[in-house]
């Protein structure tokens, strides 16, 4: 067996009462591509950010190429941990909203982290920004500023963004969500390929299709716990638990 | 009635001082000029302490909250007097410091500017603190999930869109800044308000007054309106739906 790229064990998280994961365990090998679906309110795009830390978890483990990135619970309050550090640099995101920076162009939106963080020259962080920008058709929009792209095409900025800084793992929470329909598809080809090209991707999404295509591993969750886990064929087409068979029903009917 | 035209509006006594009362004026834009860079850098500053992240700062938000608060509720007139009538007396502060002489500028001046940053600060900061709050909450995310630190995300990426949110309420604190900086009159700096209030004492006329009020009404209209242009352009903005763009 693989050592896993991200492992997270026993996973949960409270707001307040309401506790919103209920011990969640996913396994993601290197060069895999597990997608999550579930109703809105099952906590999915929670257990994406918990991977970044973006909320860290209150109770359990997880862990990225096998470092334990929350010692404890609690432990990812203090918000300039050695762990942060650690999983910022590993992990990239892809909101549903983009949150592209309105006031820096395309180009300056992938090149400003990597020179503040990754400390590379001018040259270099150009260089490679528009290495990417031209893998996601967007070479033409360089001096742009987002205000001015349509929706899809900032999808496609935000993931080159997200790229430029060499991460290991991808999360993608619901990127296709906030897009007119037909702009779906050009975030989804980029998806694909970077697939293809073996990244580890962690996607939560409502693209049943795009999961069946390109998933590894298909997870339906549901109330802050995975009720079912496999392959996308028996998880999609023959799924074993009730509530997975009704979500399907009431997604694909559309 | 003519006795009342004489005492306001007396044109001929207005003439006479115009000049004196003129010069009077210009130490009001000086208090005012220097007061709005440091007011305006102070209060960025307690803005960003008081948004420090975590449990570890949870010191540092509560003395910010307090300080800002207290300024915001003391009378500036008090803060004036306070300041001249104390710390010429502090011993134990070295006397270039305790009574200060900079720039060719007297101790009352110092302690008038001193008193309106301490108080401008703390309004400045609820401005700052306003535009901060109104950027969506994802664009911190998204810095801080490609590995900048929170001053990274504050310095690049928060602050630089909160600015372009603000400028119209911040026009508004400066506008009263202007005027409050005849307060420092009552520490004998001879600015406008305590020049013509000599006028008045010597020759029982209140044109002098008058005329300093002119002067205030002349540079500050233009002013407001501007701030409802600024209000209109960010109403616009706001119901096309459009993002800031910022050059």
């Amino acid at each position: 067996m693989v050592e896993a790229m991200v492992s997270l064990q026993g996973i949960h998280k409270r707001f307040g009462e309401l506790e919103v994961l209920k011990g969640v365990d996913i396994d993601v090998g290197r060069g895999e591509v597990v997608c999550i679906l579930g109703p809105s309110g099952s906590g999915k795009s929670t257990l994406l950010r918990c991977v970044n830390l973006l909320e860290p978890p209150e109770e359990g483990e997880i862990f990225i190429e096998g470092h334990d990135i929350c010692k404890g619970p609690g432990s990812g309050s203090g918000q300039e941990s050695w762990e942060l550090d650690f999983v910022r640099r590993r992990v990239g995101i892809v909101f549903q909203q983009f949150n592209l920076f309105p006031h820096k162009t395309v180009l300056q939106n992938v090149t400003l982290a990597q020179e503040r963080v990754l400390d590379r020259s001018k040259q270099e962080a150009r260089a490679k920004a528009t290495e990417l920008l031209e893998r996601v058709g967007l070479s033409e929009k360089l001096s742009e500023y987002p205000a001015r792209l349509s929706g899809g095409q900032q999808q496609r900025v935000a993931i080159a963004r997200a790229l430029a800084m060499d991460p290991h793992v991808m999360l993608f929470d619901e990127v296709t969500s906030a897009l007119d329909p037909e702009l779906v598809k050009e975030v989804l080809d980029v998806m694909r390929e970077l697939a293809q090209e073996g990244m580890t991707m962690l996607v939560v999404t409502h693209e049943i299709g795009f999961a069946r295509e390109v998933a590894d591993k298909v997870v339906f969750m549901d109330g802050g716990v995975i009720v079912e886990q496999g392959k996308p064929a028996d998880v999609l087409d023959n799924p074993r638990e009730e509530r997975t068979q009704k979500f399907l029903g009431l997604v694909l009917e559309r | 009635m003519s006795e009342f035209f004489h005492q306001y509006f007396d044109f001929h006594y207005m003439g006479e001082h115009f000049w004196e009362v003129f010069e009077a004026f210009l130490q009001n834009l000086l208090i005012f000029a220097v007061v709005a860079v440091l007011a305006l850098t102070w209060g960025l500053v307690l803005a960003l302490l008081r948004q420090l992240p975590g449990k570890k700062f949870v010191p540092v938000r509560f003395v910010t909250i307090a300080y800002i608060d207290l300024f915001r509720a003391i009378p500036i007139l008090i803060v004036i007097l306070l300041i001249s009538g104390g710390i010429p007396f502090l011993e134990f502060i070295p006397k270039d410091i305790r009574i200060p002489h900079w720039f060719g500028k007297p101790d009352p001046f110092w302690y008038g500017v001193a008193a309106l940053m301490l108080v401008y600060g703390a309004f400045t900061a609820e401005v700052y603190r306003a535009g901060i709050e109104a950027v969506p909450g994802g664009q911190m995310e998204a810095a801080r999930s490609l590995g900048m630190s929170h001053w990274q995300a504050m310095r690049h990426i928060v602050v630089p869109q909160a600015v372009t949110l603000i400028p119209a309420p911040m026009l508004n604190e400066m506008i009263s800044l202007l005027k409050d900086s005849t307060l420092v009159s009552v520490i004998a700096f001879s600015e406008s308000v305590l020049i013509s209030r000599e006028l008045l004492a010597e020759s029982f006329n209140s044109s002098a007054l008058l005329l300093t009020g002119v002067f205030f009404i002349v540079i500050i209209l233009p002013l407001a309106r501007v701030v409802d242009k600024l209000i209109a352009r960010n109403q616009g903005k706001i119901t096309r739906g459009s993002h800031i763009e910022v050059a």
